[in-house]
């Protein structure tokens, strides 16, 4: 798989070394005071609005969404640039419907944001359930990810040992880097691997245009030999197929993207740390000129992949072309032990290996302050704890998800888990979404309403998904060999978002009717706080 | 700017801010029967009847906050549509009509892919209309309401 030679694998592992020293030594130094609740969810609110947009955009772009849509790209030509126009979009459609109401109306989590109008301690265990489904799963798949990789990477001989090995190293690592660093120390993280990702992705996109003298027709003409689809290549269809059913699977999964990977809620937590809402605005420009930079670098990246290596050599690897940036990288070096080949090898290995670090303790933060902030401060001790015990548990909760997700990530590591990243964004755009969008635009969303909402969107998406074509009945499911995919789709965005909706709304006309005065003390305080909403005045 | 003397509004009318959650419960200070199209700011009139400047500012930031409300509804709705709108128009032409987006531009490039792409341009564009027009419609409407909500606000004494 990896013909290189040693020199190549020393200079890889002192830059890992060289990166976790650095990254770590940031964490410490960057590290909340022990006793301030504001400071270690937020950080004081003290970054400028370019590096919170910075640190937004590296929250953002996963590890996932790195190798997973250059590898859509790679082989999948047409449908691959459509999911990174959505990607790129979901953030703008961040910026423009929720960013600032967010920010006025959150505090630390989503839980404040739902919590704000809503008394009761069942509102605060929904976020936190919500919370956890949406980001444990896209947890596991990147740490069990993170041990193929970095075997790949390494080139360690293939033993389930080895790969065990890396997961538990990624993941202690994560679960420092939350526990100590809070929201600065992983922001300070998620600064150095953007601009790295930004840095290698730029060289690496200016190599392949360079490679075909800058002619966009000439690395299209390559990229459809190489791919071996022909003209297929350029047209939709060769992800989900050309059917009906394909079809609409493939808008299903574009809607599903755009609307829910920007709501999910290690993301929208990094907008309760800007100073104020011209802040949150200029940070989310920052956050989408970065990305949709990206994803512009990623479409030239994939399509470089697929002229280049080739899909055979590709699918060779990895069936979903996730090592196809990696590959790609060995290519343009020039020929194997080179300076050139070695140092762009390296360089490429660490993007990756930073991305996947900074991306997973963004996530167990994300878990572990719900954990901490709305089941543990609010529902347990009814928001009477000191902020003292709810820091220590705080960094208990990051420990403990860091371990489940670990443990989990050990247990999947054979399957092909990478249903579990679709399963993540549907949660986020059938419970997260309508949730937000109801509490924070319709005054007379009520509480039954809003568990409605994230009870039913999720569990409908999950439920969906479990009897999706993606975990069973096609030879690229969890299970091939089992037979039971009642729902004929991949993602379940098509069904579960309307239902999502429909929950809320259903929900609070349930209220409207049943618990007249409640629902009337809700749009109350939803109008007296109106004012703080739009305007952030107190 | 004139505010009335602070002191003399009673504690349970308090305009602005996140009053204590536990004073106006089972008070029902929301006398017209609930519904969706209820007139939302009649309630001021029937309120306050021991001030009349009370009223007349009370008056003034429902203005505000009114203004500020359909502003950012209407800046919110134009952006979102747009952004939303375009792209499942792009999505829906991809699948459904294969042979139009895959004509050619020039050479190998079809439509579909320069659209993909010029998409992504025209996202920087829209970003900065966006903050351009924040700044104009909604950021100064926003500052009156919390200039105005700042004594009240204290008078509440209620923080964030």
């Amino acid at each position: 798989m990896n013909d290189f030679s040693s020199g190549t694998q020393a200079l890889v592992l002192v830059l890992f070394t060289a990166l976790v020293t650095v990254t770590l030594l940031m964490c410490v130094m960057a590290g909340p005071d022990r006793d301030d609740l504001a400071n270690f969810y937020t950080g004081y609110l003290s970054l400028t609005p370019l590096k919170n947009g910075l640190a937004i955009a590296g929250d953002y772009i996963s590890a996932a969404t790195v190798l997973s849509t250059t590898g859509i790209i790679a082989l999948s030509g047409y449908d691959g640039y459509v999911l990174a126009v959505s990607t790129a979009l979901s953030l703008v459609l961040l910026m423009f419907l929720l960013a600032e109401p967010l920010r006025n109306a959150g505090r630390f989590t989503m839980g404040d944001v739902l919590a704000r109008n809503m008394s009761g301690r069942a509102v605060r265990i929904a976020a936190c359930l919500v919370t956890l489904t949406a980001t444990l799963p896209f947890l596991v798949v990147q740490l069990s990810g993170a041990g193929s990789l970095l075997t790949f990477i390494l080139d360690i001989p293939f033993a389930a040992g080895a790969r065990t090995a890396c997961i538990v190293i990624v993941g202690t690592l994560m679960i420092i880097y939350a526990a100590i660093g809070g929201m600065r120390g992983t922001a300070l993280i998620q600064m150095i691997k953007i601009v790295l990702l930004l840095g290698t992705s730029i060289v690496v996109a200016a190599l392949v245009l360079n490679r075909f003298d800058w002619s966009p027709g000439d690395i299209l003409r390559a990229a459809q030999h190489g791919s071996g689809a022909g003209p297929a290549y350029l047209q939709q269809g060769l992800q989900l197929g050309t059917s009906t059913g394909g079809r609409l699977d493939f808008v299903s999964l574009q809607i599903t993207v755009i609307l829910g990977v920007a709501c999910l809620p290690h993301i929208t937590m990094r907008l309760y740390s800007a100073q104020d809402v011209p802040a949150v605005r200029r940070s989310m420009s920052w956050a989408v000129g970065t990305v949709t930079t990206f994803c512009l670098l990623v479409i030239i990246m994939g399509t470089g992949a697929a002229a280049l290596v080739g899909s055979q050599h590709i699918t060779a690897a990895d069936p979903h072309g996730r090592t196809s940036v990696l590959m790609l990288s060995q290519m343009l070096g020039g020929a194997p032990g080179s300076a050139g080949a070695t140092i762009l090898y390296s360089a490429v290995a660490g993007m990756v290996f930073i991305t996947l670090l900074s991306s997973v303790a963004g996530m167990t933060l994300a878990a572990a302050s719900s954990l901490a902030h709305d089941l543990f401060a609010h529902a347990v001790r009814r928001g009477q704890a000191e902020p003292r015990t709810e820091m220590t548990v705080a960094a208990w909760t990051s420990v403990a998800v860091g371990i489940v997700a670990i443990g989990l990530a050990t247990m999947v590591q054979n399957w092909d888990v990478g249903v579990l990243t679709t399963l993540a964004i549907c949660i986020g755009a059938s419970a997260v979404a309508p949730a937000l969008t109801y509490s924070l635009f319709w005054r007379g969303f009520t509480r039954t309403g809003l568990l409605a909402t994230l009870y039913g969107g999720a569990a409908c998406a999950l439920l969906l998904m479990v009897f999706s074509r993606a975990v069973s009945g096609t030879p690229s499911a969890v299970f091939p060999h089992a037979d039971f995919d009642l729902f004929p789709m991949q993602s379940t965005g098509l069904v579960s978002i309307p239902f999502g909706y429909l929950a809320g709304w259903l929900g609070s006309r349930l209220d409207h009717r049943r618990r007249a005065a409640d629902s009337r003390e809700q749009r109350r305080r939803y109008e007296e706080s109106e004012a703080r909403l739009l305007a952030a005045a107190e | 700017m004139t505010y009335a003397d602070e002191n003399r509004y009673p504690p349970s009318a308090q305009p602005r801010g996140l009053p204590p959650r536990h004073e106006t419960y089972g008070q029902n200070p929301w006398p017209e029967p609930y519904g969706h199209d209820a007139p939302r700011y009649d309630s001021y009139g029937r309120q306050a009847p021991w001030d009349a400047s009370y009223a007349h500012e009370t008056h003034r930031d429902d203005a505000d906050l009114a203004a500020l409300r359909s502003a950012y509804r209407l800046l919110r709705r134009i952006s979102t549509l747009t952004a939303l709108g375009s792209f499942v128009v792009y999505v829906v032409l991809s699948c459904y009509a294969p042979g139009l987006m895959g004509s050619k531009v020039t050479g190998e490039l079809s439509l579909g892919m320069a659209l993909g792409i010029l998409q992504l341009v025209v996202t920087f564009a829209a970003v900065f209309w966006y903050g351009r027009s924040a700044q104009r419609s909604v950021d100064p409407l926003a500052r009156a309401v919390r200039e105005r909500a700042v004594p009240a606000g204290r008078h509440a004494g209620m923080a964030r």
